[in-house]
């Protein structure tokens, strides 16, 4: 497992598209966002939303910062936003082959079959557990194709990387048909 | 009287003394509130600043950093911390930017909608809402949806979001791990004591609770704490004047007694010679006990200095013993002149009761007691228990050498006139200007000390500790509108920065009358809900989400609008509470200012407000209070100085020789006061102190050397007398006088150099008792004979 993480890691700054999809209670369908997400090195990570709006979020020094076109950018601190600090800091340990950190935060679970791998990423602390069920990277050789965020209420976001985000989505997406996308072999 | 009998009375006197001290210290409560050196607040202003200067909520303010372990670390100590000093009782609010800065009340949850601006610009039509709820789907979709899950079903326009934006500062500091860090990497807090800024003894207790919290964290070790602001200044500048203070007057005290042994060869006269003064001072601190209950700190400071002068008293009586003649003889024949100078010194004190100030008038009870006690004390203590044998001090060696010369030395009658000329011109000439009002520039801080001070007050956007704004109305509903009539210039203060933020007390809690306007742009039921469903045609939500939201608003439509005191009862509230105070059946808000760059801007706009804003200087404020009472304490010693003339000239009945006293004693004083001038000195109150304390003794060698005396040998005994007290207060001062700290310097420069000038003067000018032996070997003065007869009754 800890070779398979650090075999993960990319130099920085490291630009990924994404396609994301977001499965939440409150809205009738699931959201989908095109856009890129940008590693800076450890502790900075910036997300860029290009469809179906524009939007950019930075995180430095625990500083959130939400810009969107036209409006007045938004900033709150990164304690305020669990389910963030779990996700930078998990996102940003993969991208740095970071074990250490990473198991600081989760128990890794490894699922690995030859062609493919599953990490399953569980909250340590019931504080983040409150908000953050699992996080669930899927990928295959040295590349991860899926980032998946559980949320306790229920509540899930898919994010495809790289190849798998320009791949055409179902309307409405299913979680079902991403997961098959995710685990599909390359 | 046989030694053992006057050991005995030694001892008793020491024991006395001892259970006196012991009961004083037991009474005695110390204070260090400098507002006990300002005169009474006459009018509601002054009240204000006087309840301002110390217990303003920008002065009562610490300012923390940890530094020296990886932020992380500091974090958590920075938590672990804040924590232990919430559960302290020394702090009334801790911050360290770990709490959200704003968070709604959720029982005012409910009122949101009276709070918020949001309906000054816009009304909950369907184009308001499709515009807010669109962004909401965006927001879901953003980082920020964990945050905002829970407030949308209730709240999706987030009043209660624009709320917290509102109640937070402009400024606020860098913020990592969740608490407040400055831009080099310190963890950073605030901290509220109870105590007033300067009370230096409640806020060293606060400074100690503060260092031990921290001490029992774990991992504490590595970290290092910098604590600044007013109240740590305080108990800083205080330790290093007393440390300083204790210093130098122990060297003092020894270099006393080595001269008191050279001059005197006994222990025993060193023994006893402490006793009368001793004995003043416990009497004094004792009168102030039972008079006033509290002592500042200062007082007692300047008390023991200007009882100084009672120390002479027992030098000039053992001075004055004559060989083979009964010692009290010796004794009545200095005890007029003593008599007359204590008289007059009480009637120079005296101006001190008449300034008005609680400080100086404990001050002047303090002195006027001590004084007496000790010259009784030496009249009819001393005497009975000094050694019987003892060595006449007319014939220490040199001694009639010295005199004759003194005595021969030229006295050109126009040296006095060219030294007055010469001390106006020096007092014409003064480069800067002549009072220094400003107490605390005295007791300056370390130029590093503020420059770091500074740093902290930049990076964690504390108040201002001088300026506040000041609004005035009939009751607290007319100062929030006030407050929000304002509040356009506020925001145009701060965009031309001339100041960072202004905390007006509107940012809370709106006026009664705008609460209502907003209240009655609330749509109804079947209006909202109409303009809801439109908004939400062509939008993802469930439907029936915003449920609540509708019921909140029906709520809000007929709630009675938020009244001060209920909001004070709120989470949020004693913020606001401490911003509105009631003063003589008027109402006041108090903004405080961060940041203020440009304060004549500020004022320059309240001036034009009618009286209904004010830009509140406490600096300035304070020290014209101080210049106020100072014109009276400098007008009441302009009558203790004719009074004190006035007795001087009815005891000599003989206005040429009240001259020959009066004379040296006043140019002298000019002299210092001139070469303090141009020397570039501001005067202040430790000043005043320190010529009265010169004055004093210089009146006392004026007298003393005024005095016609039968021989020689009397001569001599005068001059010795002189030259022991002289040096002993030319030692005294002196030592003060190097001292780095300005306060100790301003006293110990200005009475060592007085008694020099007056010593010099006074054998100048007053030259009765060197000539007069030479000239008149049989001559008496009229108090000596009087004296003589007193003594044959």
């Amino acid at each position: 497992m800890a070779a398979l993480i650090a075999r993960l890691a990319r130099p920085a700054p490291a630009d990924t598209a994404y396609a994301e999809v977001r499965f939440v209670h409150m809205l009738r369908k699931p959201l989908v966002l095109r856009g890129s997400v940008h590693y800076g090195g450890p502790g900075q990570l910036g997300k860029r939303v290009e469809q179906p709006y524009r939007e950019t979020t930075a995180i430095v020094a625990g500083q959130v910062e939400v810009t969107r076109e036209g409006r007045t950018p938004r900033h709150f601190s990164l304690d305020r936003a669990p389910e963030l600090q779990a996700l930078l800091a998990s996102f940003s340990a993969l991208l740095g082959g970071d074990v250490a950190t990473l198991e600081q935060f989760y128990t890794i679970k490894l699922m690995d079959n030859a062609a493919r791998w599953t990490l399953t990423l569980t909250p340590r602390s019931s504080d983040l557990a409150k908000h953050l069920r699992e996080i669930v990277v899927d990928g295959a050789g040295n590349e991860p194709h899926c980032f998946s965020l559980h949320e306790a209420d229920g509540d899930a976001s898919v994010m495809l990387l790289d190849a798998l985000a320009a791949a055409k989505l179902p309307d409405p997406p299913t979680a079902n048909a991403l997961a098959a996308l995710c685990r599909a072999a390359p | 009287m046989n030694s053992r009998y006057r050991i005995v009375l030694i001892v008793a006197w020491w024991l006395l003394l001892a259970a006196l001290a012991l009961g004083v210290r037991h009474g005695l409560v110390v204070s260090s509130d400098l507002r006990s050196f300002m005169p009474q607040a006459r009018n509601a202003d002054q009240k204000l600043l006087l309840d301002e200067i110390g217990n303003g909520p920008a002065s009562r303010l610490l300012l923390l950093a940890l530094d020296g372990a990886p932020p992380q670390q500091l974090a958590a100590l920075s938590n672990g911390l804040a924590q232990a000093l919430r559960d302290d009782a020394h702090f009334s609010r801790v911050l360290n930017g770990a709490a959200a800065p704003g968070a709604l009340d959720p029982a005012l949850l409910a009122y949101r909608y009276l709070l918020s601006p949001t309906l000054d610009t816009a009304t909950f039509d369907s184009l308001f809402l499709h515009d807010q709820l669109e962004q909401r789907v965006e927001d879901l979709a953003s980082p920020a949806a964990d945050a905002l899950k829970s407030l949308l079903p209730r709240d999706p326009t987030l009043e209660v979001l624009n709320l917290a934006q509102r109640w937070t500062p402009a400024k606020t500091p860098l913020s990592r791990d969740g608490v407040w860090f400055s831009p080099r990497g310190e963890a950073l807090l605030l901290a509220q004591t109870y105590a007033a800024g300067f009370d230096p003894a409640a806020q060293a207790a606060a400074i100690d609770a503060l260092q031990t919290a921290l001490r029992a964290l774990p991992d504490a070790g590595a970290a290092q704490l910098t604590i600044s602001g007013p109240g740590y200044f305080a108990v800083r500048i205080g330790a290093t004047t007393r440390v300083e203070a204790e210093r130098l007057s122990l060297l003092g005290t020894l270099g006393f007694v080595v001269l008191l042994l050279l001059a005197y060869r006994s222990i025993g006269v060193v023994v006893l010679a402490a006793l009368p003064l001793a004995s003043g001072a416990l009497v004094g601190v004792a009168a102030i006990v039972l008079g006033f209950g509290s002592v500042h700190g200062i007082t007692l400071a300047f008390g023991f200095t200007l009882l100084g002068v009672a120390q002479e008293y027992p030098i000039r009586v053992c001075s004055h013993r004559r060989a083979g003649e009964d010692l009290r003889a010796g004794v009545r024949a200095v005890w007029p002149l003593l008599r007359l100078a204590i008289v007059s010194a009480c009637i120079a004190y005296l101006a001190f009761f008449a300034s008005g100030v609680p400080g100086l008038q404990q001050l002047a009870v303090f002195t006027i007691v001590g004084l007496l006690v000790a010259g009784a004390a030496t009249r009819w203590l001393l005497p009975p228990m000094l050694p019987p044998r003892f060595r006449d001090a007319a014939d220490t060696p040199g001694l009639e050498r010295l005199r004759a010369w003194l005595a021969a030395l030229p006295r050109p009658r126009w040296l006095p006139w060219c030294l007055l000329v010469l001390a106006l011109i020096g007092l014409w000439m003064a480069p800067t200007p002549l009072w220094q009002n400003d107490l605390a520039a005295l007791t300056p801080v370390p130029p590093a000390l503020l420059a770091r001070e500074g740093e902290l007050r930049d990076a964690l956007g504390a108040p201002d500790v001088r300026y506040l704004l000041v609004l005035a109305a009939a009751d607290a509903d007319g100062v929030l509108a006030l407050s929000e009539k304002i509040s356009p210039q506020v925001d145009k203060w701060i965009s031309t920065k001339a100041v960072d933020d202004v905390e007006l007390p509107s940012r809370y809690l709106p006026s009664l009358a705008t609460q209502r306007a907003r209240q009655a742009k609330l749509p109804d039921r079947a209006t909202l809900q109409g303009a809801l469903d439109r908004a939400l045609q062509d939008l993802p939500f469930q439907p029936r989400l915003f449920a609540p939201f509708v019921d909140d608003v029906e709520t809000a439509r007929s709630l009675p609008p938020l009244t001060p005191a209920e909001f004070a009862r709120s989470a949020f509230g004693a913020r606001l509470e401490a911003m509105l105070v009631q003063r003589d059946g008027d109402w006041l808000g108090l903004a405080t200012l961060t940041g203020v760059h440009d304060p004549d801007v500020l004022s320059a706009w309240a001036a034009t407000s009618n009286g209904q804003v004010r830009l509140l200087d406490l600096k300035a404020a304070s020290e014209s209070l101080i210049a106020q009472y100072r014109s009276r304490i400098l007008q009441a010693l302009g009558v203790a100085l004719l009074l004190l003339a006035l007795s001087v000239a009815i005891a000599f009945r003989d206005l040429r020789r009240a001259w020959h006293v009066l004379a040296p004693m006043s140019l002298a004083t000019l002299l210092v006061l001139a070469v303090l001038r141009a020397s570039g000195v501001s005067l202040s109150l430790f000043h005043l102190v320190a010529l009265t304390l010169a004055a004093g003794l210089g009146l006392h060698y004026a007298l003393f050397f005024e005095r016609k005396v039968d021989t020689a040998a009397e001569a001599r005994r005068t001059l010795h007398a002189t030259i022991v007290c002289v040096l002993s207060a030319v030692l005294v001062f002196g030592l003060l006088a190097t001292s780095s700290v300005p306060v100790l310097r301003a006293i110990g420069l200005t009475v060592a150099m007085g008694v020099a000038f007056h010593f010099c003067l006074s054998i100048l000018m007053a030259q009765a008792s060197l000539k007069s032996a030479a000239t008149d070997g049989r001559f008496l003065t009229s108090a000596i004979k009087d004296d003589r007869k007193n003594e044959q009754c």
